[in-house]
């Protein structure tokens, strides 16, 4: 399945250098409507008010990290089809395995580059 | 050690058995006088005990008071800590400012219009250039994280130091209420933060996992 450029996706992270970082990657990929929040709770307000077609988001946030985010994401019946990529630097197994198990649909360790976004990006809606 | 001498006993025992049928005051005072004397020796070796004894504790006082002074918390606490805390801000601050610098041209770039060859070869130049100026803090924030380390080795030798010579134990707990749900946070969250190298898993094994 070909990836639509034109679904809204939502970033989620606490540090504007890495929120502008992946707009700009976004952008060069062909995303047009990017917008974004500065951890899970402000997240999950913006996913209850507008339809996203997917969602990159770091893990190590407050007050709500990622990880809650993905959990809260998945419980509620009217987001949990929304694809989720994690974008973080916790790399230990346990967090990866879950991740896997709240549901989240690929994962990126930090640092990464534009290549790997693009691939996990096309992954996700290949599946 | 003797409590008592024992040949004042068998002074007592002897007195008692000849005098078993008529004791009198008089011989209640002296029997009161051999009792003291048989006890005086005790309480002479009792006092020579407590007071060695409290003369450790003295010198056990003391020489803590000498360790904690070489601790240097008042240095610490007021200079070293509060002057490495500025450092990392600095570090936080040139850091930051850099990069947005560095995105702003990387941004500039990207945006302009590559239409006028001869327009957009200047501006390339010009953004390099603020590019490679901008990239000069990492020698700054080199030498203050240089400065930040000392005084974290500084800290380090004094507390192996006082921990050595006290032979200091660990208790279990938390300080605060705070640290207390810092840590159970990071525990129920799994916020490791950024592995070394070797720590965590790479990109590739986490590709693996998700095939």
């Amino acid at each position: 399945m070909a990836v639509d450029m034109s679904m809204p996706v939502l970033v989620v992270d606490d540090y504007n250098t890495m929120i502008r970082i992946i707009r700009n990657l976004l952008k060069q990929l062909g995303f047009e409507d990017i917008d974004d929040a500065s951890d899970g709770s402000a997240a999950l307000s913006k996913l209850r008010e507008k339809k996203y077609g997917l969602v990159i988001s770091d893990w190590n946030m407050e007050p709500m990290t990622g990880y809650e985010l993905l959990k809260e994401v998945r419980a509620d019946p009217g987001l949990n089809k929304t694809p989720f990529i994690m974008v973080t630097a916790e790399s230990k197994t346990e967090n990866v395995i879950a991740a896997k198990k709240a549901g989240v649909n690929n994962y990126i360790v930090k640092p990464f580059n534009a290549q790997t976004l693009k691939t996990k990006i096309e992954a996700v809606f290949a599946e | 050690m003797a409590l008592a001498d024992a040949s004042h006993f068998d002074r007592l025992v002897d007195f008692l058995k000849q005098k078993r049928e008529s004791v009198t005051f008089h011989d209640i005072i002296a029997l009161a006088e051999v009792s003291a004397q048989s006890l005086q020796s005790f309480f002479q070796a009792m006092d020579a005990k407590v007071y060695r004894e409290l003369r450790e504790i003295a010198g056990y006082i003391e020489s803590m008071r000498h360790e904690i002074g070489a601790l240097q918390v008042n240095d610490l606490k007021n200079t070293r800590i509060p002057a490495a805390g500025e450092e990392l801000d600095a570090i936080v601050q040139a850091t930051e400012a850099a990069t947005n610098t560095i995105m702003e041209c990387a941004e500039a770039v990207m945006a302009a219009d590559a239409g006028d060859p001869a327009a957009y070869k200047a501006l390339v130049e010009e953004k390099m250039l603020v590019i490679f100026e901008a990239c000069s803090f990492q020698d700054i924030t080199g030498q203050r994280i240089a400065k930040v380390v000392e005084t974290l080795q500084h800290i380090e030798e004094r507390v192996s130091r006082f921990a050595d010579v006290m032979n200091a134990k660990d208790i279990d707990g938390f300080l605060t209420e705070q640290e207390r749900e810092r840590a159970e946070r990071k525990e129920k969250f799994m916020l490791h933060g950024p592995q070394l190298a070797g720590g965590g898993v790479d990109q590739a094994k986490v590709d693996e996992m998700f095939p």
